[in-house]
């Protein structure tokens, strides 16, 4: 079952004294069962940290979340993650670095083949699983991370601007397939991203993040019907989410 | 295509093994324009001497050195294996020794407060300085000049070890925590291969400090060696005979660092400092 994620009045202040950065909140938000909630914000607002706290890999200075109503206390290990840098290693091929995943999982890739190998078809990496990462652009890089943040079959995923690096024709097909994963599968998806039509067009949910100290000022939910394809990327509502959003970051001084 | 059907062998060793094989290759033929400037340089200082008048015993011609020192070759390759022997002894057990202190500073929060201040403190202290007293208590044999190559090795492999184990890439330690992977796989799948090209440069430095090592302990106090035979043949002016104890320790100095670069090219051939030589 995907998990729902309460956060409450969380607040992250890296350092101390002078020094001190308020990087994030204080905050509070609640992210259903399957949904898709996106966070939202220009680079600096905290999204990362958010994410990471989430995930049990940083620890709030204040405030804290639940994951199915349980306090985060640690690392979660039953949930997918692509963190904003990549986590490939050079040592190891393509099909390695998936496998890397399942073998710090204590489980044995080679019972996973056929899994992995439709992960890697999935995201067009089939011909490129016995290259290293050096060997791959940007965005195919990116591709392999994905695979990697899959391939123990997570039903509750954190991406941290997953799509970055892609160039803009690999980027709309890639949304389309993560769509089309969310609507089969309907994991719950926290998305980081600074693209406001990405997070139009793939969210139940958009959180709007100030500039720093980042904090969750709007929460608009986008109730545009699935799948939204081409059509509904054109259509007036479609539009006019997109431009209420700006709008509201232009108040922010940041547009 | 060529990716379609490398796909089909999907095995990482043969790519592996072929792709470290070409590496060797590589470093075979950039090593041919090393030996034509070596050769160069030899023609140049051997006309250079009767260009110039430079008598023999200031600097001999290497034709001169050569056929002199052929003379005196079971001695000199004798004193070669004493040499070579104890620099390649001091520095294995080097690398037995600070590999695993370096380790343990790495990952002990007591010893990296402890142990490794009082290290850094003794990296600012020639290590050599040491040498005439670990011959005074030791004597003249072996032992004493593998205790101080162990001493001139030691300290560049603990701290680039240390450097190498503390320095994941944040993101990485992330993903394994993220995995809830023990402590033993994820240094095994993880920490170790990523510290492996820091680990080298530590390798790498310590190579060429072994027989600085061996030969200036020889020079303190010994009775066998090319530090010891360089000593005497200087003293008797013989200049031609020590320039063919220099040339040895070259060569030996040359041969420990290209073994340990030969191994860095099988155990880290994916490392860009190896790529890129290519
Ligand atoms: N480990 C850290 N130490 C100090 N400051 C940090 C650290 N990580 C992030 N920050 C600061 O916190 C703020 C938010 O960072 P981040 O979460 O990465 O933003 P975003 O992902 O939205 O671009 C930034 O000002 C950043 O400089
Ligand atoms: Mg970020």
């Amino acid at each position: 079952m995907s998990a729902s994620i309460d956060i409450d009045g969380l607040t992250k202040v890296f350092g101390s004294g002078p020094e001190a950065v308020h990087a994030f909140g204080p905050s509070s938000l609640h992210i259903g069962k399957g949904e898709f909630v996106s966070l939202l914000g220009p680079s600096g607002c905290g999204k990362s940290t958010l994410m990471l706290i989430i995930a049990g890999l940083l620890e709030p200075t204040s405030g804290e979340v639940r994951v199915d109503e349980k306090t985060v206390t640690g690392p979660l290990t039953d949930i997918g993650i692509m963190f904003q840098d990549n986590t490939l290693v050079p040592w190891r091929t393509v099909w390695g670095n998936v496998a890397l995943q399942l073998e710090l999982r204590g489980e044995n890739p080679s019972r996973h083949r056929q899994r992995i190998e439709s992960l890697l078809a999935s995201v067009k990496l089939d011909g490129f699983a016995d290259r290293h990462p050096y060997e791959l652009s940007g965005g195919m890089q990116q591709r392999a991370a994905f695979c990697q943040a899959m391939v123990h079959d997570p039903d509750t995923l954190l991406f941290d601007e997953p799509l970055g690096k892609l160039d803009a024709m690999t980027r709309e097909s890639i949304r389309t397939d993560l769509q089309t994963l969310w609507l089969s599968k309907r994991p719950t998806v926290v998305f980081v991203t600074h693209s406001i039509e990405e997070a139009v067009q793939l969210s139940s949910k958009v959180c709007l993040i100030t500039p720093r100290p980042g904090r969750i000022d709007r929460v608009i939910d986008i109730d545009l019907p699935y799948p939204r394809d081409l059509d509904v990327k054109s259509g007036a509502d479609f539009v006019g989410h997109v431009r209420e959003i700006q709008a509201i970051f232009h108040g922010y001084g940041v547009l | 295509m060529a990716t379609a059907s490398s796909s089909l062998d999907r095995d990482p060793e043969t790519s592996r093994s072929r792709r470290s094989l070409r590496f060797l290759l590589g470093g075979l033929s950039r090593s041919w324009m090393f030996l034509a400037f070596f050769v160069g340089f030899f023609i140049v200082w051997e006309i250079s001497i009767d260009l110039f008048g430079i008598p023999k015993y200031i600097l001999p011609k290497p034709s001169e050195i050569a056929v002199k020192s052929w003379a005196d070759a079971d001695r000199l390759l004798y004193y070669t294996w004493i040499t070579g022997l104890e620099a390649v002894l001091g520095y294995i057990i080097a690398i037995l020794l600070a590999v695993p202190l370096g380790l343990a500073i790495a990952f002990s929060r007591v010893m990296r407060q402890t142990v490794y201040p009082f290290f850094v403190s003794l990296e600012m202290t020639p290590k050599i300085a040491f040498a005439p007293l670990f011959i005074s208590w030791l004597g003249f044999g072996l032992l004493p000049k593998i205790i101080i190559v162990i001493l001139v090795c030691f300290f560049p492999i603990v701290l680039n070890a240390i450097l190498a184990f503390t320095s994941l890439a944040e993101e990485l330690e992330r993903f394994v925590r993220s995995t809830g992977a023990g402590p033993t796989r994820a240094f095994f799948k993880v920490r170790l291969p990523a510290a492996l090209p820091q680990c080298f440069v530590g390798f790498k430095y310590a190579a060429i400090n072994a027989t600085v090592g061996a030969t200036i302990a020889e020079f303190i106090g010994s009775d066998e060696g090319l530090g010891f035979y360089i000593q005497i043949v200087t003293g008797n002016m013989r200049p031609d005979l020590a320039f063919a104890g220099i040339f040895l320790l070259t060569l030996l100095g040359l041969a420990l660092f290209g073994i340990v670069s030969v191994v860095e090219r099988l155990a880290i051939p994916w490392h860009i400092s190896v790529r890129r030589k290519t």
